[in-house]
């Protein structure tokens, strides 16, 4: 079962090449040209500029995937397919990468796409003097060169072995903006995107909507489908339920929060429910330097006292998939054996017993309906074993400063729907990272992730991280409780979408029947 | 009079401080320091040292109070970290919505509360009274964000002769944005009409047992020359103070209204301030929203005393 998507994404990093003009979708139904689409987003988007607005949330991440254009996408089955690259090499120890681009693409305001534009897209973002919080994401890749027209270099700090993969979300740092729109427009700039994408940006009226329309010179040729996309923010989950059935909307973002229009939306026939297992999952870390949980035996207890079914089942009406590992249904990373605790309230209670002393301690848990919901479920499942639990509510934006201190003594945490492992688990994980929250160092976990980074041959790389992931179940310094599942639904015309890879609902490419 | 404009005006002054500084110090002791906000999963110690230090977060609070109210009264209200959007610029471009949507709330509320107040009132403690003044009572207790799906329910997934959600400006299709604000009005409308009825109603009702009005009907006077001429302009006093209390509840409610059916609005600019703790927007716009309350209520002194003279010479 695991040899084959492996050897399917080797040889998608070898053999791209071939390709040239590979569309985005292989449907088996003619496509419909023309038309108008809505999309419902949940936020508002702040703009594009990455010096203004730092890094893109989903919903600005939806608007930027018709608008730009990426190097690589994913395909369907998790492929990495060539879109504004053509083809890609990279050196023996993986630390430089060679991408050959598309030629005779043009941005939407003339100026050409070469080596330089991509160039100039990082080293704005990159430039310590401009303090972009984007510099973070890019902070693995040294330095990016432009030696021809057509070829752009990046040099990383590590070896790298997945970069094309990495490369293809439609985050802030991914996408490739014109280097002479950011230039001329100034201060503008943020809400007049300028792009090589599918579509074009016609009007935007701030707070309600952003329409866009079909380029003409698209490079991909035939494509786009439709005339016009809309996105549109819809704050409220039920009014956005609510425009999608009167017809108001064609596609609404959604989350397992919203569980109840969800499974309402399944059984209507004129919707379509759109969900995406992605890889990653929500988790939790223990501080593994303070008491009680430098004791291994209280840390397995309270592990192995979850229920996460019936978490579910209470939070989401069952919809969220219960995790045992950190890579999830929709990582490449398959394992036989995640070495999971097992949901054992007897062996629980058994261990606590043994350690003897009372278990009491704090977990930080965000001010929020959500959040609070969370803290009482696990409350209870610990007092079961008899853990005594006191929740700390604390605002969204003070538990990532909490954690880098290491002033919590547990804390949730969250593993995002990335193409490979590699960036989050070392973070997470390895000795010494400013994330690795447990405060725990373990020599073998440490080579396990650095083996990882640098191997090239997918079925050891999943032996690696099985192996880490076993390790990690075994010390229990983290604990995962749900996986990460991405929602859209549309009207049941709706054709084309791709899978929603990160949460974003790429529209560029769907069609309305 | 101008000697009394004068007066109030001056009054203004302190109330538009206190608001300032309230307005300041809640955004600023809020948990979550902004260089956190900005920072977010990237916040380590000595990143959120330097950025700290950047935008003057370390200085002592009064002192950055004292920096924003100068650069308030030289009209810059600061920029969001968010989009790099002035305060001002916000506000500009989202005014025009909660204005027209505040503007029709109560011209619905009006058009509903004072004919049924009239009503009742002509014959106060008749079935018809009975009846609107329970469901009065009724109203007053349904929460705007219950009103609001019902009414999405009902008009724009059953019937479907209503949008749901969505805008657009009243330059590009005056008919088009009528449509989009029935829904938004009638819900807060729905909120403010029990309370433009009752106190109309009570007022008319004393009113209608005045001497004069005695004498009026003595005189064989129309009855409802009576109730509209007679009756309504004296006892309308305690419905432009309502009508005036109304607009700064309007504003809270317009927060709810404007994200259910996602009116890009003052409001929503508020909401979204709030979720991605943009505290320099935050404070900008509860500033200007406050400042223009006050200034409502002194616009609702000024008419009081122009519909009564005894106030503004000073014998109330």
């Amino acid at each position: 079962m695991k040899a084959v998507p492996a050897a399917r994404y080797l040889a998608s990093i070898f053999l791209v090449a071939a390709f040239a003009f590979v569309s985005p979708t292989s449907p088996a139904v003619a496509q419909k040209p023309g038309g108008s689409i809505t999309v419902g987003l949940e936020f508002e988007i702040p703009g594009f500029d990455p010096l203004k607005v730092g890094v893109f949330d989903t919903s600005t991440e939806i608007a930027a995937a018709p608008i730009f254009d990426t190097l690589t996408y994913l395909d369907d089955r998790r492929e990495v397919q060539p879109k504004l690259a053509l083809s890609w090499t990279h050196s023996d120890d993986f630390k430089t990468w060679t991408f050959k681009l598309r030629p005779g693409v043009k941005f939407h305001d003339g100026t050409p796409f070469n080596a330089q534009a991509v160039k100039e897209n990082f080293d704005r973002q990159k430039d310590p003097a401009n303090k972009c919080r984007c510099a973070f994401y890019i902070a693995y890749i040294h330095d990016v060169q432009a030696p021809d027209e057509l070829t752009v270099v990046y040099n990383m700090n590590d070896p790298t072995v997945n970069q094309p993969a990495l490369l293809t979300i439609q985050s802030v740092y991914n996408v490739i903006q014109s280097p002479t729109a950011w230039k001329t427009k100034g201060d503008d700039y943020n809400r007049n995107p300028v792009g090589t994408g599918p579509y074009i940006l016609k009007s935007w009226i701030a707070g309600d909507r952003m329409v866009l329309g079909k380029s003409p010179d698209y490079w991909n040729k035939g494509h786009p489908y439709l005339d016009r996309v809309i996105l549109k923010p819809l704050p409220d989950a039920q009014s956005r339920f609510a425009s999608l059935q009167s017809g108001e909307a064609d596609i609404v973002w959604d989350d397992e929060a919203d569980a109840d229009n969800i499974q309402k939306a399944q059984k209507d026939p004129k919707l379509a429910v759109h969900s995406y297992a992605g890889s990653g999952a929500a988790v939790y870390a223990f501080n593994t330097k303070m008491a009680p949980f430098d004791d291994v035996r209280v840390r397995q207890a309270l592990v192995m006292a979850l229920d996460r079914k019936k978490w579910s089942q209470a939070v989401t009406n069952g919809l969220a998939r219960p995790a045992s590992n950190p890579y999830g249904d929709g990582s490449w990373v398959k394992c036989k054996d995640d070495g999971a605790l097992p949901e054992d309230v007897e062996k629980a209670k058994a261990l606590i017993k043994d350690y003897g002393k009372p278990v009491d301690f704090k977990m930080l848990v965000t001010a929020t309906p959500r959040g609070r919901t969370n803290g009482q479920v696990l409350q209870q499942f610990w007092k079961r074993v008899g853990a005594n639990m006191e929740i700390e509510q604390v605002d969204q934006a003070t538990i990532p400063p909490r954690a880098f201190m290491r002033q919590f003594q547990l804390t949730p945490w969250r593993i995002i729907d990335l193409a490979d492992p590699d960036p989050q688990m070392y973070a997470n994980f390895h000795t010494g990272s400013p994330v690795a929250l447990a405060n725990y160092s373990d020599p073998e976990l440490d080579r396990l992730l650095e083996h990882a980074r640098t191997t090239a041959d997918m079925d050891k790389r999943i032996e690696d991280y099985c192996a880490i992931s076993r390790l990690i179940n075994k010390e229990a310094i983290w604990f995962w409780t749900f996986q990460n599942t991405y929602y859209a639904i549309s009207s049941a015309k709706l054709k084309g979408l791709p899978k929603i890879y990160h949460g974003v609902i790429d529209v560029s490419d769907v069609w309305m029947e | 009079m101008p000697g009394f404009v004068a007066r109030r005006l001056l009054y203004l002054l302190p109330v538009l401080l206190a608001v300032s500084l309230m307005t300041f110090l809640i955004a600023s002791l809020l948990p979550g320091d902004l260089a956190y906000v900005i920072l977010g999963d990237q916040a380590t110690p000595e990143k959120v040292e330097a950025l700290r230090h950047d935008m003057g977060l370390d200085q002592p609070i009064w002192w950055r109070y004292l920096g924003w109210l100068g650069h308030v009264l030289e009209g810059d209200f600061g920029r969001s970290f968010r989009t790099g959007q002035t305060v001002l610029q916000a506000v500009a471009e989202r005014l025009p919505v909660s204005f027209e949507l505040m503007i029709l709330a109560e011209l619905i509320g009006l058009a509903i509360g004072v004919p049924l107040a009239i009503a009742c009132a002509a014959k106060s403690g008749g079935a018809l009274d009975r009846f609107m003044t329970s469901t009065a009572f009724g109203m007053l207790s349904v929460p705007t964000f219950l009103s609001a799906i019902l009414l999405i329910y009902l008009f724009a997934v059953e019937l479907r002769v209503l949008p749901a959600t969505g805008y657009v400006p009243l330059a590009e299709d005056p008919s088009g944005n009528l449509r989009f604000f029935v829904l938004p009005a009638l819900t807060l409308a729905l909120a403010e009409w029990p309370g433009i009825m009752r106190v109309l109603r009570s007022d008319m009702i004393a009113t209608l047992q005045e001497d004069y009005i005695a004498l009026a009907k003595a005189k064989g006077l129309k009855p409802s020359r009576i109730l509209f001429v007679h009756a309504l302009k004296p006892s309308s006093l305690t419905l432009v103070t309502i009508t005036g209390i109304n607009i700064g509840r309007l504003i809270g409610g317009a927060l709810i209204v404007e994200t259910i059916f996602a009116l890009p609005g003052i409001g929503r600019l508020l909401v979204g301030a709030i979720y991605t703790r943009d505290l320099i927007i935050l404070q900008g716009v509860v500033l200007l929203v406050a400042a223009g309350f006050v200034l409502m209520n002194f616009i609702v002194d000024m008419l009081y005393a122009v519909l009564d003279p005894r106030i503004r010479h000073g014998h109330t």
